[in-house]
């Protein structure tokens, strides 16, 4: 909301400087997010009169000119021709800038220079220069009856400088919405008197309600509902000042009746609407009547924008005895608007229900300065005083004669709630020393009404009754205790409460354990080599159905975009939306993991869990000069050797991986990961090339995903010792040639099965097809190591382990060992 | 006595003839034509046996002693050969690139948030977490802030189809509830997380960001421990000249609520005084009476901020759509 100085200072002294009440406002809870100057107004410019023109030596068209300007004589070097001693002329004076051009960045400050020889102490100014016009040809030469000395502004009849101030106002104080509230809280923390205006109505023949009749069919939505009428108006634009105080705070001027309800809820914030009095039809009764009552369905209203609107029975209208004329506290008929032939004046200050005001301005998209005061909370309290000061206004500024008395449904509004607060809990709240009186004092300061309590005896806190306020209509947001001691936190100054240095309990939680884990996986992938990515959790369908079958994914109902329109039921989308952002700008080379929530939608419920992903693509290492393996690209091997030292440091054993048969709609080869083969972990694989291509990477793309929470659930994270061999270890390697379908899981299930003495370990160091292998089989070479505990290996033990190890691999997987 | 006259010279020319050996296999020459067998030492050596018995003693001992010191001669020198021999042919240029492992690097949000909860740590807090998929209940009716409730504008929130949990959690203040609903106080927890809003991109938005929420519950809490814990946080992780104030503000689960501004070289750097970094305020009583805390026993506090926000500050990012986008090239900045 914005708000003025010169506003302000109407209801509310004010000593200090616009950045200091900018300041105060900000630590009272009312942030001033701007603070502007208006109108520059003609600062150092005065009117003057040019006392004697001479020539300048050695200048064809300058002049050396004396001027008064009611103080003194100055020097003026003028390059205009059309004046004359005499003349009365608007001079700016050193020091000070001519108002902003359109396109210019700094304003133009006006200096003394020596021009010829001669110190000029200021300048004559045209229209172009001072913004009033295009006209630069000469000056500007004032009519002879102004007066010398007086500033420029006051000449044109304009007010002086005013400062804009931007407010954001939480959504707890309507009545920061408008400016007698914010003067009333400058006047708390001030202790400057605040003035409300003086409503004087003139005497006034006959009574509104022998024209006009007003019915409430539901109270709840309407609790107050008041009419006044002026008649005779005179509808035209608005006086300067009423004009001046709507635009400088951003609304447009539009009619002086118009106006005048727009001043009335800038200023008070009761929001106001004026009808013609003469569109609002006649009833049974001969009298027009107002009837406040649910819309139909389906009816249809324009309002003052010219829209038509569909309204439903939620919406509360105002309307007569048969048409619609207002959309009850968000905006009026454009059937029943002030016109400029508009003669007679209703004026409507009513109080509405904030709920039902907010569901109407958001089902309907119309929000309005009516619909968000309402909507926040008006004060019922209000009304009338409102209707008094606008019909004031309108008197004065459109003419016309009151017809006498209101229509008000509710001429007793509520009595002011009462509420109270401990001083002692004040201070325990606060963690400060404050006396009660001083309580008493803040509150009342803020217009809440102090009850005044006999003081104890003996004067002890505890057996002092708790301090009693009634809260004025206007402060909605006060409804307990604690709402006082902010009040007082407000008044007393946050930066005034003493900070206590951290102390009490120790957190507990069981989740705490959970984040270090979380902590540990991230370090040891990062460990890798991998960096760590951050994704969308929203993500587009299309490619969320590369990951989970539709079924699966959770939607949003109401997205901003189809690229962002259901939530990822997998890591591995984003990743690869990272991977092409990376291609795209020309690095080919990104390894990347992900560690975060995924969603699926599980018997209507979306089901959340954490996941591990990464995804490799482009070359294995950094670049390097030399040797034959710097280019190599990532193959599946890399992202299968990442997995394994990573669940081995997890602290996960016993992982098992198997080929999937079929391609997938992610995958073109692919393995499930499985804690022995029964509890699934995830899956690994090489990206389909129709991907690659459709986002425009280069390479071959490797990507895995875990599920995080199996992970932790199922991990050992424990230690032990194991004590350092203390004997040697006796090594025999075996090549053989076994058929190609063979994999390495069941070679070691024969060596298992052979369950050879001593067998320490059996590691493979080579596969090899081609020369000297038959087609259809491989040659696979495997390090065997036997090793006791307590004593040295002979060879003839080993061999007779070994035997059956080569025995069994014959037998189960059809090997031929082959020699040397 | 002409061969002991001759063993000083002798050796002397053998030591200088090993020494002037310019190579190992030369090295092996010069020992064969001196201490091999057929070499000139060895010879004068042969000729000890023509001595008479009185001279043999003093010319064996001389004999011995000089053949210890072409031993050692040519022991030096191999050493000093072999050595040459090692070094590679051109001398390795210390200035090329080396072969890099490469470390990956921690999302600069991982790196920010961690740095946050140590902080946190430091002075007693737990983590806590909660589903980011809410309900109303948790994310907003609990939290005070009923359906029509104006505050619920500055958060719009996108909805899921789904039944028990129906939309994204505007806030991590939904886990202050979950977490008082499952133990009792006191309660000492921060919960750093992710968060929706239904904001377009730009920026200095995106619909998911992270916050991180703390939540403080015991007996004779105030404002004032409030401001000494924000205090000791942003110090620690802001450096410690930074300066904080305590603004009034509202938030519908908490009162009084105050906003943080912060000051600092770089805050003047952009040439504003203050620049908002928290919300913060004391539980509300009616909050407590949403989770069965007694609001007359147990006071509170709780405050919130933004990741982003801190590491776009501490990074001097300017535009939040980096962290997810995951440009290489970003995340290995830090």
């Amino acid at each position: 909301m914005k708000i003025t100085l010169n506003w302000l200072r109407q209801y509310v002294d004010f000593d200090g400087s616009p950045v200091e009440l900018a300041e105060r406002l900000t630590m009272l809870g009312l942030e001033v997010e701007g603070v502007q100057k208006v109108a520059g107004d003609f600062d150092g410019v005065v009117v003057g009169q040019v006392l004697s023109r001479e020539k300048v030596a050695g200048s064809d068209k300058l002049s050396v000119n004396r001027v008064a300007d009611g103080r003194g004589e100055r020097t003026i070097i003028c390059g205009a021709q059309n004046h004359q001693p005499g003349d009365k002329v608007a001079v700016i004076l050193p020091g000070f800038a001519l108002p902003l051009k359109p396109g210019e960045k700094e304003p133009f400050v006006i200096q003394e220079r020596k021009v010829f020889g001669v110190v000029s102490q200021g300048m004559m100014c045209s229209n172009k220069e001072l913004g009033l016009g295009e006209d630069a040809d000469g000056i500007i030469i004032l009519p002879a009856e102004a007066n010398v000395g007086q500033t420029f502004a006051a000449h044109l009849g304009r007010t002086g400088g005013d400062v804009i101030f931007d407010l954001e106002i939480t959504p707890n104080r309507p009545d920061w919405n408008s400016v007698i509230g914010i003067a009333r809280e400058i006047s708390a923390v001030t202790g400057n008197p605040l003035k409300l205006p003086e409503i004087k109505l003139p005497d006034a023949a006959g009574h509104v309600d022998e024209i006009v009749a007003v019915r409430v069919e539901d109270a709840e939505l309407c609790p107050r509902y008041t009419a006044r009428v002026i008649r005779g108006v005179k509808v035209g634009p608005s006086p300067d000042w009423l004009r001046a105080a709507l635009e400088k705070v951003g609304l447009r001027s539009i009619n002086n009746v118009v106006d005048v309800t727009n001043f009335v809820m800038l200023e008070s914030g009761q929001p106001l609407h004026a009808f013609d009095f003469h569109l609002i039809a006649k009833a049974a009764s001969g009298k027009p009547t107002i009837v406040v009552r649910p819309a139909q369905e389906g009816e249809r209203f324009t309002t003052l924008d010219n829209q038509e609107r569909v309204l439903t029975a939620q919406n509360l209208l105002i309307a007569d005895g048969g048409k619609g004329i207002a959309l009850a506290g968000v905006m009026g008929g454009a059937n029943t608007g002030i016109a400029d032939d508009t003669r007679d004046v209703l004026i409507e200050s009513a109080y509405f229900s904030s709920v039902n005001i907010r569901r109407t301005s958001k089902s309907l998209g119309l929000r309005s300065d009516s619909a968000y005061r309402f909507e926040r909370g008006a004060d019922i309290g209000i009304c009338d005083w409102a209707s008094r000061r606008a019909a004031q206004l309108i008197l004065e500024t459109a003419g016309g004669q009151l017809v006498g008395g209101v229509v008000d449904t509710c001429p007793q509004p509520p009595e002011p709630k009462a509420l109270s607060v401990r001083q002692e809990k004040v201070q325990q709240l606060l963690g400060i020393e404050i006396s009660r009186s001083e309580i008493e004092r803040m509150l009342g300061s803020l217009g809440l009404m102090v009850a005044r309590v006999p003081q104890p005896l003996d004067g002890t806190m505890a057996d002092a009754p708790p301090i009693s306020v009634r809260v004025p209509s206007f402060r909605v947001d006060l409804k307990r205790d604690v709402d006082l001691i902010e009040e007082v936190a407000r008044l007393f100054g946050v930066d005034k409460i003493p900070s206590t240095p951290p102390r009490g309990a120790i957190g507990m939680n069981a989740y705490d354990f959970v984040h270090d884990q979380l902590a540990e996986a991230r370090r040891l992938l990062a460990g890798l080599g991998l960096n760590e990515a951050q994704g969308q959790t929203l993500i587009d369908d299309a490619k969320a159905k590369l990951a989970v079958i539709p079924a699966a994914i959770v939607p949003l109902a109401n997205p901003l975009s189809s690229d962002m329109n259901v939530l990822r039921p997998s890591l591995l989308p984003g990743l690869l939306d990272s991977l092409q952002h990376n291609l795209s700008r020309k690095s080919g080379d990104v390894a990347l993991f992900e560690v975060g929530r995924v969603f699926t939608l599980v018997n209507g419920h979306s089901k959340e869990e954490r996941r591990i992903a990464i995804a490799l693509t482009g070359r294995r290492a950094a670049t390097f000069w030399s040797g034959a393996e710097r280019d190599a690209k990532f193959n599946v091997s890399d992202l299968k050797g990442m997995l394994e030292e990573f669940l081995e440091q997890f602290g996960l054993r016993g992982v098992v991986y198997s080929r999937r048969a079929e391609s997938t709609p992610l995958f073109l080869e692919s393995a499930t990961v499985s804690l022995g083969g029964k509890l699934p972990l995830g899956e690994l694989g090489q990206l389909l090339p129709v991907l690659v291509k459709k986002y425009d990477l280069r390479d071959a793309v490797f990507l895995a995903e875990l599920n995080l929470d199996t992970l932790l659930a199922r991990r050992n994270p424990a230690r032990s010792f194991k004590p350092l061999p203390q004997f040697p270890a006796i090594g025999r390697d075996v090549a053989m040639l076994v058929p190609d379908a063979t994999t390495h899981e069941t070679v070691l299930a024969a060596v298992k099965q052979a369950r050879p003495a001593n067998l320490e370990g059996a590691e493979l160091f080579d596969i090899f097809r081609g020369k000297g292998v038959p087609d259809g089989q491989k040659s696979m070479a495997y390090a065997f190591t036997y090793r006791a505990a307590d004593r040295t290996l002979t060879d003839a033990e080993v061999n007779t382990a070994h035997e059956k190890v080569i025995e069994q691999l014959e037998k189960e997987v059809g090997a031929t060992m082959r020699a040397g | 006595m002409s061969l002991i006259n001759d063993i000083e010279p002798l050796k002397q020319d053998g030591i200088a003839a090993l020494y002037a050996a310019a190579d190992l296999p030369a090295l092996e020459q010069t020992k064969g034509a001196w201490i091999g067998p057929q070499g000139k030492f060895t010879a004068l050596m042969k000729q000890l046996g023509t001595l008479s018995k009185e001279e043999k003693p003093a010319a064996g001992k001389a004999i011995n002693a000089a053949k210890i010191e072409l031993e050692s001669a040519l022991a030096a020198r191999r050493d000093e050969l072999e050595l040459k021999a090692a070094l590679p042919k051109e001398p390795t240029d210390f200035t090329l690139p080396g072969r890099r492992r490469t470390l990956g690097k921690l999302h600069p949000l991982t790196q920010v948030t961690e740095d946050i909860v140590r902080c946190f740590r430091k002075i007693g807090f737990a983590v806590a977490d909660g589903p980011e998929s809410e309900d109303e209940y948790h994310c907003f009716d609990a939290l005070n802030t009923p359906a029509d409730h104006p505050a619920r504008d500055a958060q719009d929130t996108f909805y899921l189809g789904t039944a028990a949990r129906p939309l994204l959690r505007t806030h991590t203040s939904s886990v202050q509830i979950r977490v008082m609903k499952s133990q009792p106080p006191p309660i000492r927890i921060i919960v750093p997380g992710r968060v929706y809003r239904r904001d377009n991109a730009d920026a200095t938005h995106n619909p998911t960001f992270h916050q991180i929420e703390g939540l403080y519950v015991d007996k004779h809490v105030t404002v004032g421990d409030l401001k000494g814990t924000v205090e000791f946080v942003f110090k620690q992780l802001l450096g410690d000249d930074v300066k904080l104030r305590f603004r009034p503000h509202y938030f519908s689960y908490t009162e009084p609520s105050f906003e943080i501004d912060f000051s600092n070289a770089l805050v003047k750097k952009l040439g504003k005084d203050w620049l908002e970094i928290a919300g913060c305020g004391m539980v509300h009583p009616q909050v407590f009476e949403n989770v069965g805390y007694d609001p007359e026993v147990w006071t509170g506090w709780a405050f919130g901020f933004g990741i982003e926000r801190i590491a776009m500050l501490r990074y001097g990012i300017t535009d939040i759509r980096l962290f997810y986008e995951n440009d290489a090239r970003f995340l290995r900045q830090f």
